[in-house]
């Protein structure tokens, strides 16, 4: 009973592969962009995955720290009520490049 | 007796040739050691949070007063200050500094200093130069803040009293965003390389740098005469009669390609025997119109519409789209704007869409398919599309078709938002041309039947690169194989161009092929007559149009069709063009845009 319980009351999570597909790579413009996006979604902890090293979508360096040029395989994890929409939303980003060649 | 022509050997960063009186700026502070004071009771602890926390304020406060200072010409540099005032607030530097104030019991420019040292040595095990290279934005914030801390502020850069060569250790890029061009004639840096903002700006002011170079700022005196040649990244001191005779005769060179080029980004581009063709620019943003119109486009070949879609979690209404829509065309009118529909899947929707995440995107529910499920959707936008249409040029083009199907239902449902629209008393343009893309090579086969019932073609040829070679680019086991003049991807251009023609309607191509200078002479000579592309290739192209007549690029086209692989195309291509053409590929290396950071 208490098993059920507990499980209803975690947040949904969402895991999604991304690629690095622009050509510069995830550098200091894209994760600003990323960050921008990620503001809207408040309580959502979203974190990227790169052959293990983690870093929070919200912390510039962390990210940059990642070491992700292009070509890079990414996983995003998004804990949190608007997991969904938030992993929608930064996949959107990555598929368009960031807007960038 | 002061040795003449003495040759220092840097990275050219920005092209351009210039001569004039060095002025070196001495090295900043805040770079050296920065020596530690212990703190002995809590409220000391807490005193000295508080003043480094008023000092990220005041350092804030300073970044936004500078954005605002920014000069007109740089203003598409301004987030580089939005970038730093990220930075400024990340917990690395933020959270790590107040944490070693409260456990180490360190003045706040000494837990500064370690909190960056430590920023740095995760920036050193990055392996890619380029992201490796962002950490100058975390130096440059370091220096903001602790100019603040000690009360020493930050250089200024003003005050250079006459027109002079810059040399410095390095140039932060709020310093390189407050110089004018009047005052700076070039740039000489220690640090830096290609990717390095000095360069990116050095760029867009069109004054010539040279990045990289070691001592510098030791080998180099103020106030005397040097050469900075940004193409090959040389600098010359003191040069004599001989030496400067030498380069402004390079100099002039290079002016007058420069020149072509600008004054021919301006004009309508024709082949040396009169075929005029028509280059375009693709843009995502309404802000980027700008720059469409700063290369000279002959309008929008390719507005991609996905980005309203993906920033809000609520779908935009028709008044949203229609006003980004209309800002677009009215602003390029009378030239053309291609409005693209929908390229997304539904897995990649905010709204309440409950599509889920596809194994195999590229195949799956996106596009023209998608907005044929979700007519809802499709019909809003066009209406505003429809609406758009009243203020200015607009050709409407739908995404991935694959079938005859899908276009006559695109067809239909516009017929049916026009009488909808004539209803509501809107004005729009009942005649609006309706264009297929050309991206499956199901479509490039149909070519002859899409032909009858689309007013144009565009042929996308990233995806088709990709669907007719079965290569992911992305993947990068594979992405060489990513090859646009594949003997396959250039006999489907001249299937689809050929059905084009015998139907009378233009095809235009707009993929990433269409940008690249090696490859317009083929593309002219298999029949594209209008070309879209990133805004910054298109005076280039045009160069490259203007120097080829119709005649030699279909022989061109011919030869690379009359060859079976793709390495003998690519032999082929290569040797010709810098055989026919040594002037393009001479200063077009050094040309190259980068999109900056």
């Amino acid at each position: 009973m208490k098993q059920a319980d507990a499980k209803k009351e975690k947040p949904p999570v969402v895991q999604t592969e991304l690629w690095v597909e622009n050509r510069l790579g995830l550098h200091a413009r894209p994760v600003a962009k990323l960050i921008a996006l990620a503001q809207q979604f408040e309580g959502t902890t979203l974190t990227l995955e790169k052959d293990g090293a983690k870093a929070d979508v919200r912390n510039l360096l962390s990210v940059l720290a990642l070491d992700c040029p292009q070509g890079t395989r990414l996983v995003l994890k998004a804990v949190g009520p608007q997991a969904r929409e938030a992993a929608a939303v930064i996949s959107g980003l990555f598929a368009r490049k960031f807007g960038e060649p | 007796m002061i040795q003449k022509n003495r040759v220092l050997q840097g990275i050219g960063a920005s092209p351009g040739i210039v001569l004039g009186p060095a002025q070196v700026l001495s090295p900043r502070e805040g770079g050296a050691q920065v020596t530690g004071r212990l703190l002995y009771s809590p409220q000391e602890v807490a005193a000295e949070q508080e003043r480094f926390r008023q000092a990220v304020e005041q350092t804030a406060q300073e970044m936004k007063r500078l954005k605002q200072e920014i000069p007109r010409e740089l203003q598409e540099h301004s987030h580089i200050l939005d970038l730093h005032l990220i930075i400024l607030r990340d917990p690395m530097l933020l959270k790590e500094t107040l944490r070693f104030i409260q456990e180490q019991n360190l003045n706040a420019e000494r837990a500064l200093y370690q909190a960056f040292q430590k920023i740095k040595e995760l920036f050193q095990r990055i392996g890619d130069p380029y992201i490796q290279g962002r950490v100058q934005d975390v130096e440059e914030v370091y220096r903001r803040l602790m100019g603040q801390l000690t009360g020493r502020g930050s250089r200024g850069l003003l005050g250079l009293g006459r027109p002079a060569i810059v040399v410095a250790r390095d140039l932060s890029p709020a310093e390189t965003t407050q110089m004018s061009a009047s005052q700076v004639l070039g740039f000489i840096t220690e640090r830096g390389g290609k990717t390095s903002h000095t360069a990116i700006i050095a760029n867009s002011l069109e004054i010539p740098a040279v990045v990289g170079l070691d001592g510098a700022t030791l080998e180099i005196v103020s106030g005397e005469e040097i050469i900075v040649d940004g193409l090959t990244g040389l600098v010359i001191l003191n040069p004599d009669e001989g030496m400067r005779r030498t380069y402004a005769a390079r100099l002039e060179e290079f002016g007058e390609f420069k020149a072509q080029l600008a004054q021919g980004c301006a004009l309508p581009a024709a082949t040396s025997d009169g075929q005029p063709i028509r280059v375009l620019a693709n843009i995502e943003l309404p802000e980027e119109v700008s720059l469409a119109q700063k290369y000279g486009a002959d309008g929008v070949g390719l507005y991609r519409t996905e980005f309203l879609y993906l920033r809000q979690r609520s779908l935009p209404t028709e008044e949203e789209l229609f006003e980004d829509y209309r800002k677009v065309v009215a602003a390029m009118a009378p030239l053309p704007v291609t409005i693209r529909t929908l390229d997304i899947g539904g897995d990649k929707f905010l709204s309440p869409l409950a599509y889920p995440t596809e194994m195999n995107p590229a195949l799956g529910l996106r596009a023209i398919r998608f907005s044929l499920k979700e007519q809802k959707i499709f019909r809003v936008q066009l209406k505003a599309i429809l609406r758009a249409s009243a203020f200015g040029k607009v050709r409407v083009m739908f995404p991935l078709i694959s079938s005859l199907r899908e276009l006559q239902e695109g067809r239909r449902l516009l017929e049916e938002v026009k009488e909808d629209l004539a209803r509501e008393g809107r004005a729009f343009k009942p005649d609006l041309p309706v264009g297929a893309m050309i991206e499956v090579p199901a479509a490039v086969t149909l070519a002859g039947l899409l032909a009858q019932q689309a007013d144009f073609f565009s042929i996308g040829t990233n995806d088709l690169i990709q669907y007719a070679l079965a290569i992911d680019r992305v993947n990068k086991q594979v992405a060489d194989m990513y090859q646009p003049l594949h003997p396959a991807v250039m006999r489907m251009v001249q299937q689809v161009v050929q059905a084009g023609r015998e139907a009378g309607i233009s095809v235009a191509m707009c993929g990433e092929m269409a940008g690249e200078p090696l490859y317009i002479p083929v593309l002219l000579g298999l029949g594209v007559e209008e070309l879209s592309m990133n805004a910054l290739a298109i005076p280039l192209v045009k160069r490259v149009i203007r120097l080829i007549s119709l005649a030699e690029a279909r022989e061109m086209a011919r030869q690379a069709l009359a060859r079976a692989t793709v390495e003998e195309v690519n032999d082929y291509v290569t040797r010709e063009m810098d055989r026919r053409y040594p002037e393009i590929f001479r200063f077009a290396h050094s040309l190259s845009t980068h999109p900056g950071i």
